[in-house]
């Protein structure tokens, strides 16, 4: 091993070492765990019985759907406003300054918090149905309710900001000198958006579509306060096998779970923005 | 018919002003350049022309439309970036067939047409690369075959060959004129290049702060400047002080000449390269400085209490040592030079 | 041709209006999605205690403070603050001590495993934070750091760890090579160069990481609540007790909300003026 390849070793090993220690680690353990190996409490030795209950019992299968249905919504709700509300802040208009700072701040406030404020506003008997019960109007029930509406508007308030940040940083990266050609070329502002814009930001927009996902996969807090009695989301079975019922087993095999849909989602994006980062590097200037 | 005619354009960005309602004409066909130092304008103005920036005030029209009202991409100019501003996710076809695309043209007639814009470039070969893999003298083509098939009404150049090196830049700027000639269409160039503009203007149009100050062919502008800003910008040029007697104009090294148009107290022009130069021991002059060229011999000679420069060209040229007594020729009479904005003629006239 | 007279000011019919336009969408979006649910927690703090606020109440009919004196008189509630300060302090400067050396490596240094350790380095942010922190729970338990503050620091590092890299990677792959060429011509060893050169042209990097690190860990619930919850109890885990636990105290909430909020937006606002988007947005834009 040259210098050159020493120094990078010895300069990545804090952090490398801590991650490997602290976060490696346990992921490895859980992983053996799912598979009943190196297991706390129960007997060790491997077996596929953790994995055989979570795909066996109804309530696990159930909340498998239910965490994936939470990880795309909300997501995808997400990116169909972060992407106009990106475009127009990234206008010119009277307060720009201003707005470009007020959107951010759902990111400094706490999921629990956003939790609460969905509750107060639209859960049974909350500001919304006191303001439209005058008028005649009966909301449907939308927190704790089949659809998770509640889990959906709290994410997205909390995913909108975090989208519009990083897709706002893509469109601005674009070189000014395209926009300009493709406008004396012919194209309009809304034909500008969608053969130049939107391409070349993609590596940023589909970037903020997976972190999104992805934390919307292992949400606990917002769907245990806001979501549905039933199904619940695998995390909150995590949640429960771990500290009431002691079986590390299964809620390794829950995570593993997890984990690989997560990893199969990031393999996927992968794959899809290969092509587009071959051909241009994923540069945009 | 595709002439251009600005009047009145002017432009403000906060303190600063960046033109002051400037006026010009460019006939059908015509090849104009801008050209001035960075910060005279011509940029602006540019882009005012291609509908990228707003004007404060004043109007355009191509072929007698009015188009100063229209969105950029309604206005059928052609623009070809310094920065190339090639479309990095799409083909070199799809970058040259963009134009059409958004024109709504079928797709088989759009085919042909890229074929032959990129054939007339030299890059038939190319089509199928992103930009990423071309040279910069390639994507600059690239860049000019999909500003000219869109068959604009106007082209606009904007320093299009400043990011190429020496010997690419000559040659393109060669095939870019030629390219114009053959296309017919009504040019624009900026540059800060006066090779650059002489070699490729019909007329150049130069300007300082916002202001076009002179204009002219540039045979004419170069061997007659009325203005001193475009005498000492357009290649170099000895600025010497009017002494007048007896209604002649005495040089420093007092050869004279009569009929010269120029006011006491003004100044006049004459150029290195229209002085001859003599090694002469009771000649007026001591060479200060020499510099060899190549393919020029420049020597810096103290007249009394002036210094003129001097150029000859040639292998034969003489390479005299610093303190040489010589004497001074010039070969044609100065030209007189006012410190004003010569008026434009009168197509152009606000 | 003279010019044609009366053309005074002119506005493409295009442009202008447009942002007029814009900020009057944004401004009422903003009013709808922050300002008012700012309000309401606002009033749900002042509810006055013997009267409550109920349906079809649009605003509480009485206020008072008294739901404030209770929560700034509880002991519990100020030592969840004064925890979440220090442990959030205490994260930004381990997760910024570790992160820098890596991210030099990774913005500067050529070497051959460069991909696999920048996916590494991004994998906490790939893999759910609950099964991090289960996973993290069962190893903390056999080595005795649950319930500690030391083992919420080092859980929450885990997770701020891959966002302080990317940015501080970003930020210093931005500073030309020259630069630190020319330092080194000029007689700089590496401290030097880290000193006079790296640091201090990295630092938006470190302001923009630092602010994000302390916010993470400030507002952390999944974490700190499997590791620390009972004994270690940080704002946010306060608020959840407010919410989730045995009933559901409004007001309490509120409050609680209001102390976890004020630090966050005043840092924030502050940092406003320091932070700069692209830095940001450079660290998680692309994966």
């Amino acid at each position: 091993m040259n210098t050159r390849s020493a120094t990078a070793a010895i300069l990545i090993l804090p952090a490398g070492g801590y991650l490997a220690i602290f976060f490696g680690l346990p992921l490895l353990l859980a992983f053996l765990g799912g598979f009943g190996l190196f297991t706390r409490g129960a007997e060790t030795g491997f077996t596929l019985d953790h994995y055989r209950t979570l795909f066996g019992t109804k309530s696990y299968r159930d909340g498998l759907w239910f965490s994936t249905y939470l990880a795309i919504v909300p997501t995808l709700v997400s990116l169909a406003l972060s992407l106009p509300l990106a475009v127009a802040l990234a206008q010119t208009h009277p307060g720009q300054k201003l707005f470009n700072m007020l959107y951010k701040v759902p990111l400094v406030v706490p999921g629990i918090v956003a939790a609460f404020i969905v509750m107060t506003m639209f859960d049974r008997g909350g500001l919304a149905a006191r303001v439209l019960a005058p008028v005649g109007i009966d909301l449907p029930k939308l927190v704790r309710d089949q659809w998770a509406v509640g889990v959906i508007i709290a994410t997205a308030w909390k995913a909108v900001p975090f989208m519009t940040l990083i897709i706002g940083g893509s469109l601005g990266a674009i070189n000014r000198d395209i926009l300009s050609a493709a406008r004396t070329l012919g194209a309009g502002p809304l034909a500008s958006f969608w053969h130049i814009q939107v391409p070349l930001a993609l590596p940023g927009i589909t970037a903020a579509f997976l972190l999104t996902f992805i934390g919307g996969m292992g949400a606990y807090a917002v769907p245990n306060l806001l979501g549905p009695v039933y199904p619940l989301p695998l995390s909150v079975h995590m949640y429960v096998n771990a500290f009431e019922r002691n079986n590390w087993g299964l809620v390794s095999a829950m995570g593993t779970v997890l984990s690989l849909i997560s990893i199969g989602v990031l393999l996927a994006y992968y794959r899809a923005t290969r092509s587009m980062r071959q051909s241009y590097g994923g540069e945009t200037r | 018919m595709s002439t251009l005619q600005l009047d009145g354009v002017a432009k403000t960005f906060g303190d600063t002003t960046a033109l002051h309602k400037v006026s010009l004409h460019v006939a059908d066909g015509e090849f104009v350049t801008l050209l001035g130092p960075s910060g005279c304008g011509k940029t602006t103005l540019m882009r005012i022309i291609a509908g990228i920036t707003q004007p404060d005030c004043g109007t355009i029209r191509v072929g007698g439309h009015e188009i100063h009202m229209l969105p950029p991409e309604k206005r059928n100019i052609g623009l070809v970036f310094q920065s190339y501003a090639l479309f990095p996710h799409m083909t070199v076809a799809a970058n040259v067939g963009f134009g059409l695309k958004m024109r709504g043209i079928p797709r088989d007639v759009a085919e042909a047409r890229v074929k032959a814009a990129l054939d007339l470039v030299d890059l038939g070969a190319l089509a199928g690369r992103h930009p990423r893999a071309l040279s910069g003298g390639q994507q600059q083509r690239v860049a000019l075959a999909r500003a000219v098939v869109i068959e604009p009404d106007v082209l606009l150049f904007d320093e299009p060959l400043s990011n190429l090196d020496a010997k690419l830049r000559d040659q393109l700027r060669d095939d870019l004129k030629v390219l114009q000639r053959r296309l017919g269409i009504t040019a624009i160039y900026v540059t800060h290049d006066q090779a650059e503009a002489m070699a490729l203007a019909d007329r150049i149009l130069v300007m300082k702060d916002g202001r076009i100050v002179e204009e002219g062919a540039p045979v004419a502008l170069y061997r007659a400047p009325r203005t001193r800003f475009a005498a000492e910008f357009l290649g170099q040029t000895n600025v010497l002080p009017v002494r007048l007697d007896g209604g002649q104009a005495v040089m420093p090294w007092g050869q004279r000449f009569g009929g010269v148009a120029a006011r006491a107290g003004s100044h006049v022009s004459l150029r290195p390269e229209d002085i001859a130069m003599t090694a002469d021991p009771a000649g007026a002059g001591e060479v200060c400085g020499v510099t060899f060229l190549g393919a020029s011999v420049e020597c810096r000679v103290v007249v009394g209490d002036v210094e003129v420069r001097v150029r000859d060209s040639g292998s034969g040229v003489a390479i005299p040592a610093i303190g040489t007594r010589v004497s001074l020729t010039a070969r044609v009479a100065p030209h007189p030079l006012s410190e004003a904005a010569a008026p434009l003629t009168a197509a152009l006239t606000a | 041709m003279t010019v044609v007279p009366g053309i005074a000011r002119q506005r493409a019919p295009f442009m202008a209006a447009d942002g007029r336009w814009i900020s009057a969408g944004l401004a009422l979006a903003f009013v709808v999605g922050l300002g008012l649910p700012l309000l309401v927690t606002v009033l749900w703090s002042l509810v006055d205690p013997k009267v409550g606020w109920f349906s079809p109440d649009v605003v509480p009919s009485s206020l008072a403070l008294d739901h404030w004196k209770t929560a700034l008189g509880n002991p519990s509630v100020l030592r969840a603050l004064g925890l979440s300060v220090l442990i959030g302090a205490a994260v930004t400067v381990l997760t910024a001590v570790l992160a820098l050396p890596t991210a030099y490596a990774l913005a500067k240094l050529p070497f051959r495993m460069k991909r696999a350790v920048e996916v590494f380095v991004l994998a906490p942010l790939i893999v759910p934070g609950i099964i991090v922190a289960v996973g993290i729970g069962a190893m903390f338990f056999r080595l005795d750091l649950v319930y500690t503050i030391p083992g919420v620091i080092l859980v929450q590092t885990v997770g701020t760890l891959p966002l302080m890299i990317r940015i501080l990677t970003a930020t210093i792959e931005a500073i030309p090579n020259d630069l630190i060429a020319a330092a080194r011509t000029l007689g700089a060893g590496p401290v030097a160069v880290t000193r006079y050169v790296l640091i201090p042209l990295a630092w938006p990097g470190f302001i923009a990481g630092g602010l994000l690190t302390f916010v993470a860990s400030f507002e952390e619930f999944e974490k700190t609540f499997i590791i620390g919850s009972p004994f270690v109890q940080t704002l946010p885990v306060i608020l959840w007790t407010y919410l989730g636990g045995a009933g559901i105290i409004f007001p309490n909430a509120a409050v609680v909300t209001f102390i976890l909020l004020v630090p966050m937006l005043v840092v924030f606002f502050l940092a406003g003026r320091v932070l700069r988007d692209d830095v940001l947005a450079s660290g998680m834009g692309k994966l």
